[in-house]
């Protein structure tokens, strides 16, 4: 890489951050986040993940709040704010790597759509198609349960169902940047379809792809709980199996909110961040929305 | 996936009991009602009726063809059989046979019929109707669906007048007394074309119980009338409704509400949260299930020939047994079934027999002991690694297994939760699978792809059947068709005191040599009963005056094997029935409203979402 593309990046990356730092909603975002990353990264240094056990749980059924239990327990007796923490490690890696793997997946068929025309296009946005058509969670959850419960299942079973309307993004993108005079140019030079793709269009839709991302994540998590609630689990505490373990074992109708405003809460924020963070993200990455705002 | 719909009926529930409620407030809706729809309008007020609600639906009204608990309940209210267990002791009692004898080789039974019992009709009763019943499910396969193998053993059926009936048998069979087959009218179904097809569905029907079917509507409810030729004489009540529920919690609301009157075969949570209803009796007696978890004790086929990927460790009998030590039965008890169950000191046949049930004493009872349990395996050479894990004695493999759960049973997962930190502690680790039911019960039942996993059954009064789910014969075919196997069990010991049981016609030897059986699967351990849970069932104090339960002390309501209940049932008197009438429609305005906002709204803000997003890209 050249100096001057370095020079460049770098001012690009600056002219970035202040444009984001402007965005007072995104800010609020980072800041959740940040909390929520450090507390699921810190929870086995600062706790005793034997806590999580069952058969070590030492507090009484449903207890309410108390110094020992700040949040309270479950059924068993295990603290909800011990939960609530190693929750966060599975909600949070869940909705992370889903949403990558979708990403993944959205971008190559998005740009091998746009960039191949003809047949392959064709039977690419078949494909695609027939996912977006497809009801996701329904269809994820029949994965679940055929993969069986674990964390990497359920990650398939996320990713797999939400990478179409990605792929369709990005196509249209794609089919813009190709049109511009340059790439012909590059072509002419002798460029080939791999030069053309990396080189060219990937660093062009790559803005379009975090911001989606992060908005990926939020709906991510939203799903890893709804498919939590409805059984498909990944076998770990998780925010979701909390809500599920609040409701198989009567928690509301027993009073014990304790159990179930935490996690709900807990989701609705990450959710909330992740959801700032990418609108502030597009903000500042899509000239059309800088320029109105 | 099945669980899931009902947890969306569940939310849609939530969401109409919430209308409800809307509904309740206003004053115009003073009075939900919704008896109408159940069975034919309001009841009126000079008849006795008691509706009973079910979380199933009849799979039949062909009693050839009914499987169902429901459905083979209705049928034994609606018809007659041979014998029926006594309500107090539960030993085989008269019903349509007044009395019986067998011949000195055990080969011939001689049932006197009853005298002056008649069918609905008026027709007498008479032995050519139970041998023309027997008869037809010997002879006919479509007729076999639900009661087959109880014939299985019989040579030929006959009747030599009508008061005589006399069943010939292959080889001695101790639970003759305990038939499980209704005795059907031969006037009416003799013209019957193809059994196995057969719906059934004509009424009033024709029986000789004392109930007689006189409306089925098809997923909703059946309607029984008291039949006033009963020999025993018409039953205090004049009309049974037994009404279907898509989900437990709709039933219970549904108790609540008073749209039924009672309901039996509640879980642990529905149980609980009718306490504190002044108007709710709470049920909690002595069950007849026995919950238990199953070992792969190297599983194969009929022939013999190994099947299946159980881990090789569970086939040491010092393995299973050390697991059974790290079980604390009472912590089980209390944590996933809320107290409301017995922990299992016995085997597969639950205490509410207590003519069989068999429970271990003193030095031969495995308590719940985890340093036991690292002796124990210790000892046989299962040496602990590094991470705390045991491996095979030859070294290799660890001991890793999986314990098969069904999806969506809270009660099962945490199970799962503590057997996965007690056997941690004895060096086993232990991951959760979950299956649904049909998978599971293929895993489990025919390919054996399993190590540990959960089970139950619900007893009948003779336990033959249970007992016959740890045979050799029981385990699949070599083309993997199931058996009914219960465990892969097979054992020399076991199997002969099941064919000396199974020929012993005296019954206190009968009873010593089933309790030997029990013992031997409590120490061989290819399943180890965890508790046997309680009959929970709850009815209205101010519809139903009183029940018999079966057995009489601390015995089930609904679901039992036998009409006693029913039978015995008094409704309270009524001076007249609340006028229902209105509010209906009433309830149907509100939820339109309710709907027509909702939407209306949901509108709304699309339309404002997408003007405030097109804003936002301009």
């Amino acid at each position: 890489m050249s100096t001057t593309a370095r020079t460049r990046r770098r001012a690009a990356l600056t002219r970035f951050r202040r444009q984001y730092a402007r965005q007072r909603a995104g800010l609020y975002g980072v800041a959740i986040l940040l909390v929520a990353v450090l507390a699921a990264l810190l929870a086995p240094l600062l706790t005793d993940p034997s806590g999580m056990d069952v058969t070590r749980a030492t507090g009484a059924r449903m207890a309410p709040p108390s110094m020992d239990f700040p949040l309270g327990t479950d059924e068993s007796g295990r603290s909800v704010a011990l939960m609530l923490l190693w929750g966060a490690r599975v909600s949070l890696l869940i909705g992370f790597m889903s949403a990558l793997l979708s990403m993944v997946i959205g971008t190559v068929f998005g740009i091998a759509a746009g960039h191949f025309r003809g047949w392959v296009a064709a039977v690419l946005m078949r494909v695609t198609d027939w996912f977006l058509v497809l009801p996701a969670l329904v269809l994820a959850m029949v994965l679940a349960a055929i993969l069986g419960g674990s964390p990497f299942t359920i990650i398939l079973a996320i990713g797999v169902t939400s990478w179409a309307s990605t792929a369709r993004l990005i196509r249209a993108q794609t089919l813009a940047v190709e049109a511009r005079p340059y790439i012909e140019r590059s072509r002419a030079l002798g460029a080939g379809h791999w030069h053309v793709m990396t080189r060219h269009v990937l660093p062009n839709v790559a803005p379009l792809v975090l911001a989606n991302t992060t908005l990926m994540v939020a709906s991510a998590i939203v799903t890893e709980s709804t498919l939590a609630f409805l059984g498909a689990g990944s076998g770990q505490v998780s925010w979701g199996t909390m809500l599920r373990g609040s409701y198989d074992w009567g928690a509301a109708t027993s009073g014990a909110w304790w159990y179930v405003l935490p996690p709900g809460l807990c989701i609705i924020a990450v959710v909330l961040a992740f959801t700032l963070c990418g609108r502030a993200l597009e903000t500042v990455l899509n000239p059309r929305l800088r320029g109105a705002s | 996936m099945v669980r899931t719909g009902t947890r969306l009926a569940a939310l849609s529930l939530a969401l109409s009991m919430a209308t409800l409620l809307v509904a309740h407030a206003s004053p115009s809706a003073a009075r939900t009602s919704q008896t109408s729809q159940t069975a034919q309008g309001a009841p009126q007020a000079e008849k006795r009726i008691v509706r009973l609600g079910a979380t199933q639906s009849m799979d039949s009204m062909n009693p050839f063809l009914a499987v169902r608990v429901v459905s083979t309940s209705i049928h034994r209210w609606m018809y007659g059989f041979l014998t029926v267990p006594d309500s107090k002791t539960l030993k085989p009692g008269p019903d349509l046979a007044e009395s019986w004898e067998t011949s000195p080789d055990k080969l011939t039974w001689t049932f006197t019929m009853r005298a002056g019992a008649t069918w609905s009709d008026g027709k007498p009763v008479t032995a050519q109707d139970a041998a023309w019943t027997f008869n037809k499910i010997m002879t006919d396969d479509g007729a076999k669906t639900a009661n087959g193998p109880a014939v299985e053993n019989f040579d030929t059926v006959t009747a030599s007048d009508d008061r005589t009936l006399v069943i010939k048998t292959k080889k001695p069979q101790a639970s003759m007394l305990e038939l499980p087959i209704p005795i059907m009218p031969k006037h009416v179904w003799e013209s019957v074309p193809d059994i196995g097809t057969y719906e059934n569905e004509v009424y009033p029907a024709v029986g000789s119980g004392p109930y007689i079917a006189v409306e089925h509507k098809k997923n909703a409810y059946v309607r029984l009338k008291a039949n006033p030729s009963y020999w025993r004489g018409a039953p205090a009540i004049d009309e049974l409704h037994v009404i279907f529920y898509e989900n437990p919690e709709a039933a219970i609301a549904g108790l609540k509400k008073g749209d039924i009157d009672w309901i039996g075969r509640l879980q642990g949570p529905q149980f609980e949260a009718l306490a504190g209803d002044a108007n709710i009796t709470q049920w909690n007696t002595q069950g007849r299930r026995a919950a238990y978890l199953q070992f792969n004790p190297g599983a194969a086929t009929a022939d013999g020939e190994p099947i299946g990927d159980g881990h090789p460790a569970l086939k040491d009998v010092r393995v299973r047994q050390a697991i059974h030590h790290a079980i604390d039965k009472k912590t089980l008890v209390e944590q996933a079934q809320n107290g409301l169950a017995v922990p299992a000191d016995g085997s597969i046949i639950p205490p509410m027999y207590q003519e069989f049930f068999w429970k271990a004493e003193g030095e031969a009872a495995v308590t719940f002991d985890l340093a036991e349990a690292n002796r124990i395996l210790d000892e046989a050479g299962y040496a602990k690694g590094a991470d705390g894990i045991r491996t095979m004695p030859e070294g290799g493999r660890k001991l890793e297994m999986r314990f098969s759960i069904h999806t969506d049973e809270p009660v099962e997962d945490k199970i799962a939760q503590y057997l996965t930190g007690w056997l941690k502690d004895i060096g086993i680790q232990l991951t959760t699978r979950r299956l649904d039911s049909n998978k599971f019960t293929e895993e489990t039942g025919s390919t054996a792809l399993y190590d540990i996993a959960i089970s139950g059954w619900s007893v009948n009064p003779d336990p033959e059947e249970i007992l016959a789910t740890h045979l050799c014969s029981r385990r699949p075919t070599a083309s993997g068709e199931g058996g009914g196997t219960e465990s892969f069990f097979c054992d020399k010991e076991f199997e002969r005191l099941y064919q000396e049981q199974l020929v012993e016609l005296d019954r206190p030897a009968r009873v010593k040599l089933i309790k030997q059986m029990q013992e031997r699967l409590y120490t061989e351990a290819p399943v180890v009963a965890i508790y046997y849970p309680n009959n929970l069932e709850g009815y209205r104090k101010d519809r139903i005056a009183s029940i018999t339960p079966i057995p009489e002390d601390n015995g089930i309501l609904y679901g039992g094997s036998s009409y006693w209940p029913v039978y015995t049932l008094r409704a309270v008197e009524r001076a007249a029935a609340p006028a229902g009438s209105g509010s209906g429609i009433g309830t149907a305005v509100v939820v339109g409203v309710v709907v027509v906002l909702v939407l209306g709204a949901g509108g709304f803000l699309l339309m404002r979402r997408r003007r405030v997003s097109a804003d936002d890209r301009e």
